[in-house]
């Protein structure tokens, strides 16, 4: 379970797009990978490597929170939990027994562009992970039972995350000011009462509709001879049907015109937080890597603009983080500041201001280029050890842009983002009128202990 | 299998929710069954069908076994070369430096003195230290969990500039400054913090627990004070510094792309200024287990869920019932195919996770387990949890089952050769605890012979209904006549106040 946690620290990283990095490695450390498609639609791209005696296999879905419909939000995410309540020849809760009986690791995870489901196992347990996997792809029981338990367990999950802990809510309320467009507005979690209102026959069409090999991409990394591996995956994967190609979402996000402003009352939260909130454009374009490299200058580690005037040097705020978000549509660009109590909020967006104004009027400083990829360099380096994350990353890149090779290239293209291009960028998209700002302040408490100071 | 650390979290932000998932972290474990819940869920069985194509063989590996040095300061080093990739991870392990050895009145000291190691030294800003930090594109950080009898200092980076950035760490290692005003921002920082956290149900679950199970031993602490932060000088700090930060009881792990035989001789020479002292580790008695059974609740309004903990003090690390306790535990509580996820959650609906770990280090510390279940089905999830316990401790694991949890604590071994800084971690654990060379290598045969009835004899051992401290965080207006019909109730506030029944804040009953 260690390694759960280590595995969902780097999606978060991940998918949040903080300062990832793609930098090429220094020395020889590359990922070859090779691309087949079977006679059923199923992508499949497998890396060979025998470093360790691992491999991991992910299956990515393309499908996401962004293809719900209004009154079922939550869903893909629950239908994610399905898929993990048994299939013809697997019983329900059987695929965690096996995984974790025979030494591995697993996860499924839901975010508003993708769907994916992952496995690390000892590379002699190959034909277990294609066995799983193929199996709900190709007969995944569903029940009422089966839906009634897992409905428990994801609202759960959402009072976990987010109705029972502090800034819960700040999330669910930046998409639904920020975003016009239903796809992105909504949060993956989804509402209780649309969790509520999901049932069997949903369950069926989403799986039908979205679950065929035909919108799935497999990706398999670590110690295994390619040539076998391809073997066991057509074995396993090609008598699967494929099904008609699932609708595309309307993903067309209205200009904005004037800045949005909202302002919350938190039960729980025990100091303020400010959101301030751009639109950008989508992941894996030009402009959005220089907004991802201005995003770490601005708010990234310690040395960060933000982090020195607003924490350091004012004193306003104690902690500050942000940065572009890697969606495969119309994208944010956050800064997320925690206010130290008593401060005046309106001073802090005041001071926010005035260093995008700086990054609008003078070029950054070359060390802070060089920081940024320097720091791109060393986590893509480190997080690359992990045959998972090669095999999450590989599926997201082939799924989201068609475009495995970012996993080498995605260094490349911030390496070659510009101080003019952050100029250009930050004067562009880094405007009053495309502008969100949500500000979080802590419920008055009648009754409750109030904080002593 | 890795040795368990207290659990430590982070207090900040919790990040976007960007996605959701089928499993967390192992974040508390927890119980059960539902007799107060009038709407029956219906029933949503777990069910082998035992069709899965898999290889009953175990992979056997070998971890690769570290060159170990002793300096002529006395530091202990241990280096493990691996060289598929381009970077290095140091860990530095200040045995004596942690908040265990704290003064009673001063807690937070040792933490605070390992984070100032960033706030300047004698030829360094705290900003320009930052600003190298990341220039260089490396990791480089100082903390001190409370309960731990250690400082640590860790560093990442690419192994083309290790010599940069290592001495960058050894420049906060041996030289830190300590600046007053930067010490006052510190402490506006970490004042902010401490009541954020009065916030998170898992920080006042935790404050609880530890209070409860370790009583007067050091590590019921868990956090600073206002008062505590308050009474911390720059004089203080250079103090623990000078006394706790010496090289004879450190350990320092080097693992990457990095030849140990250049590496050592540069160590001895980067090092050289760093002194030995006579000052030895001196660890405070042990703490012995709560001898009668206590219920402790948290009251925390508007709150959905009811956050439980559960359990007791059991071993340390090196107890010979360490191993029979890693595989009861796995059986009860440890993962998504453990008794308790399985029952609570994929049975009864109760939560999205409940999971048992135990903490054992030099001290002994606690089996617990614990989950976040929603308000309405806290009875229900006692009953399960402690119908777990009994369960465990009066049957004897079924073969089948017992053997399914061994396999998974050795099976789950090759994994850990992917990740150099896991197998620093083993590499560490070994010598911090003073097994012998070949203590990894037997520990799969030492697993694998673990009989039913070495399980049932631990869990009799260390987990008692009759003793078992309690703790629930929640709605007190909804949950407390639940928990006192599992006896008396002491009732806190989220300051960590004890509530008398007469104030009355909790006694309002629906």
């Amino acid at each position: 379970m260690k390694r759960l946690k280590f595995f969902l620290a780097i999606l978060l990283a991940f998918t949040l797009a903080l300062p990832l990095s793609w930098a090429q490695a220094p020395k020889s450390f590359t990922l070859p990978f090779k691309e087949f498609k079977l006679k059923n639609g199923l992508r499949v791209i497998l890396s060979e490597d025998h470093s360790a005696p691992t491999y991991s296999i992910c299956l990515t879905y393309n499908v996401g929170s962004r293809d719900e419909r209004p009154g079922r939000t939550g869903f893909a995410h629950l239908f994610e939990h399905m898929m993990f309540q048994g299939s013809e020849n697997v019983g329900k809760g059987e695929h965690f027994i096996l995984i974790e009986n025979y030494g591995g690791a697993m996860n499924g995870t839901t975010n508003p562009d993708r769907t994916n489901y992952f496995q690390t196992l000892p590379a002699n347990q190959l034909d277990l992970g294609l066995f799983l996997e193929a199996d709900r792809m190709r007969s995944l029981v569903i029940n009422q039972a089966n839906l009634d338990n897992q409905r428990h367990a994801v609202q759960e999950e959402r009072r976990l995350g987010v109705d029972n802990q502090p800034y819960g809510r700040t999330f669910e309320t930046v998409l639904d000011t920020a975003y016009d467009n239903f796809a992105y507005k909504h949060s993956t979690i989804g509402s209780m009462e649309d969790l509520n209102a999901a049932t069997v026959e949903d369950v069926a069409d989403f799986f039908r509709i979205y679950y065929a090999p035909n919108n799935a991409v497999l990706t398999l990394v670590g110690d295994f001879k390619t040539e076998e591996a391809l073997a066991r995956i057509k074995h396993y994967f090609e008598g699967i049907p494929s099904q008609p190609a699932p609708p595309e979402p309307d993903m067309t996000e209205p200009e904005q015109k004037a800045e949005r402003r909202k302002t919350i009352e938190d039960a729980f939260a025990r100091t303020p937080r400010l959101d301030i909130i751009y639109k950008i454009p989508r992941a894996n374009t030009p402009d959005w890597y220089a907004l991802n490299v201005m995003g770490s200058i601005l708010a990234a580690g310690q040395s960060s603009r933000l982090y020195q005037t607003l924490v350091k040097e004012k004193e306003v705020a104690v902690n500050i983080f942000g940065g572009a978000q890697e969606r495969r549509g119309p994208s944010l660009g956050n800064l997320v500041i925690l206010a130290r109590p008593g401060k005046d909020l309106a001073e802090i967006e005041k001071l926010v201001y005035e260093e995008i104004e700086r990054i609008k009027n003078e070029p950054v400083a070359d060390w802070e280029l060089d920081k940024v990829r320097m720091q791109f360099r060393r986590q893509r380096a480190q997080q690359l050890q992990s045959s998972l994350f090669r095999s999450i990353l590989l599926g997201l890149y082939a799924v989201y842009f068609n475009e495995p090779g970012l996993i080498t290239t995605f260094e490349d293209k911030i390496s070659r983002v510009t101080k003019e291009d952050i100029q250009r960028v930050a004067r562009t998209y880094l405007k009053e009128t495309n502008r969100t700002v949500v500000i979080t302040v802590p419920k008055p408490q009648a009754a409750a202990g109030a904080p002593g100071n | 299998m890795k040795p368990r650390q207290s659990f430590l979290r982070t207090l900040w932000l919790p990040l976007p929710l960007l996605i959701a998932t089928v499993l967390l972290l192992p974040v508390l474990a927890r119980a059960q069954a539902p007799p107060a819940e009038t709407k029956a869920v219906p029933r949503s069985k777990v069910e082998r069908k035992n069709r899965a194509p898999v290889s009953k063989e175990i992979l056997q590996v070998k971890l690769p076994r570290p060159v170990e040095a002793t300096l002529r300061n006395g530091l202990t080093v241990l280096v493990l070369e691996d060289h598929r990739f381009p970077t290095v991870v140091v860990q530095l392990y200040l045995n004596g430096a942690g908040p265990l050895h704290e003064p009673a009145e001063m807690p937070g000291l040792a933490n605070i003195t390992a984070q100032m190691l960033r706030e300047g030294t004698k030829t360094r800003t705290s900003r320009q230290i930052a600003e190298e930090v990341d220039q260089l594109g490396a990791t480089l950080n100082a903390f001190s969990g409370f309960g731990s009898i250690a400082a640590v200092i860790n560093a990442s980076g690419l192994s083309d500039n290790f010599d940069k950035w290592f001495a960058l760490l050894t420049d906060l290692l041996l030289n830190p400054s300590f600046p007053p005003e930067e010490l006052a921002k510190l402490k506006q920082r970490l004042l902010v913090q401490l009541r954020q956290q009065r916030a998170q149900p898992f920080f006042l679950a935790n404050e609880r627990f530890s209070r409860a199970v370790y009583g007067s031993h050091p590590a019921a602490t868990v956090s600073a004070t206002p008062a505590s932060l308050g009474a911390v000088t720059p004089e203080l700090l250079a103090q623990w510094h000078r006394e706790r930060y010496v090289p004879h009881n450190a350990i320092l792990g080097i693992a990457g792309d990095i030849r140990a035989s250049e590496l050592v001789p540069k160590l001895e020479q980067w090092l050289a200024a760093w002194q030995k002292t006579d000052v030895k580790e001196v660890l405070p008695p042990h703490p012995k287990p709560a001898d009668a059974k206590k219920i402790y609740l948290v009251d925390r309004p508007n709150s959905v869920q009811t956050t439980i903990a559960l359990g007791n003090i059991a071993i340390d690390r090196r107890h010979p019932d360490y191993i029979p306790m890693v595989v009861m535990n796995r059986v009860v509580g440890d993962g998504p195919a453990a008794r308790l996820f399985l029952n609570l959650r994929e049975e009864k609906g109760y939560t999205y996770g409940v999971y048992s770990n135990f903490t054992a280090l030099k001290y002994p510390g606690p089996w617990r387990a614990g989950g976040d279940v929603r308000t309405e089905v806290t009875d229900g999830a006692l009953t399960e949890f402690f119908n777990e316990i009994r369960r465990i401790r009066e049957e004897k694991v079924p073969e089948a089952e017992l053997d399914d949890a061994k396999r998974s604590v050795v099976a789950g071994f090759a994994l850990s050769l992917e990740q150099p800084t896991e197998l620093l971690n083993y590499a560490i654990t070994r010598k911090l605890y003073g097994f012998p060379a070949d203590y990894w290598d037997t520990y799969p045969a030492k697993i694998m012979a673990v009989t039913a009835e070495e399980v049932q004899r631990v869990a009799r051992t260390y987990i008692s209904p009759e003793n078992i401290q309690i703790v629930a965080v929640g709605d007190a207006s909804k949950i407390k006549p639940v928990l006192e019909k599992y006896g008396p109730v002491e009732v806190f506030d989220t300051e960590g106040k004890p509530v008398t029944q007469a104030s009355g804040a909790n006694a309002s009953v629906p």
